[in-house]
């Protein structure tokens, strides 16, 4: 079923359509979720909540736009919303504390795993001391590789300025870890 | 080309929007300053963390969980758009009470107007002066003496 039936019938009040819309899109809001909050329940429940909120503003959806960058909208904002209101109680969370060690590649060694792991962190804790717009950016053209024409209609800003964010995001990203690691560095090459 | 130029260039290749003729002079900066080429390294490393660290992806039954909080919003939705009414309907009544409240309070009776026989006359649409002239008409002195003298005594009653 095509994505436009598939938004009819949501609108209709077909759970089984809307499921299908979940299942296509869960990964994108999770992950987008994850990237800007590091924590892997809190990043569960928000892309619930983009669900939710999705399905209750079907309606207003006209069509004029990509349903996937409609969503994504939801979720930037959901996010960024959530961000704002507990964003003293994000900025306390250790190191330790944020995501969960992945399982990497089956073929890479116990120190390496650790190694990437730990630089995982230390990336994301550093991403969570940036300003909301530099995570933000980076999160969705970083992580995401969400082109720069998408990131410019969903954050309603122009190319050029999609471009010279994402050059100071990158740049203060660099320094918060540099001044996270300090004499460290080394030991996580970065 | 000098080292600020160089980090520009580095972070518009990772979008491909550096021009080939950039990249050959990035590469020859590079290849002779090692300050630069330390910079390249972290923000390769960096990148590489983007690309590399596996997303662990949402918990189990993302879909069937989501779905249930639907299912389960739209079982108080009814109790919800009730409550919202209820709300809405008991504002509507203090705010109506209140007005009724002060309307009594600053509505005041208008206390009754003390008209005088003039204003009685005109008020009852007759003339005052026909009884006058009535009087007046009199021939007689002692008859019209008589008749104002009556004429007086009913205006006072009146």
């Amino acid at each position: 079923m095509d994505e436009q039936e598939l938004i009819r019938r949501s609108r209709q009040g077909d759970g089984e359509a809307f499921g299908q819309i979940i299942e296509r899109y869960k990964s994108k809001m999770f992950n987008l979720a994850y990237g800007l909050i590091g924590d892997r329940s809190e990043a569960d429940d928000l892309a619930q909540e983009v669900f939710i909120k999705a399905y209750y503003a079907l309606p207003k959806f006209q069509f004029r736009s990509e349903f996937g960058t409609w969503l994504y909208r939801i979720a930037v904002n959901h996010v960024r919303d959530y961000l704002r209101k507990n964003k003293h109680r994000l900025d306390e969370l250790s190191i330790d504390k944020l995501g969960e060690t992945i399982p990497g590649a089956s073929d890479a060694s116990f120190e390496e795993r650790q190694l990437t792991d730990r630089r995982r962190r230390l990336v994301q804790t550093a991403l969570r001391r940036l300003p909301e717009k530099y995570r933000t950016i980076l999160a969705l053209r970083d992580m995401q590789r969400l082109p720069y024409e998408e990131i410019s209609r969903l954050l309603a800003i122009s190319p050029g300025t999609v471009d010279s964010r994402l050059h100071r995001a990158r740049k203060k990203l660099k320094e918060k870890l540099a001044a996270m690691v300090g004499g460290q560095g080394g030991d996580y090459g970065l | 080309m000098d080292c600020k130029q160089t980090e520009r260039l580095l972070l518009r290749s990772f979008d491909a929007t550096a021009e080939d003729g950039s990249r050959a002079v990035l590469e020859e900066h590079l290849a002779g300053c090692p300050g630069c080429r330390a910079m390249a390294s972290q923000y390769g490393l960096i990148r590489s963390v983007f690309k590399n660290s596996a997303d662990p992806g949402p918990l189990p039954y993302f879909r069937e969980r989501v779905l249930a909080k639907l299912r389960e919003q739209e079982r108080v939705a009814p109790v919800r758009v009730w409550l919202t009414w209820a709300h809405a309907a008991a504002a509507f009544s203090l705010a109506a009470l209140i007005l009724f409240g002060a309307g009594v309070l600053l509505f005041k009776p208008q206390e009754p107007v003390e008209l005088s026989q003039l204003e009685t006359l005109f008020y009852r649409n007759e003339n005052p002066l026909s009884d006058a002239a009535g009087v007046l008409d009199q021939k007689g002195a002692e008859d019209k003496g008589m008749m104002l003298i009556y004429a007086s005594a009913d205006l006072s009653r009146r």
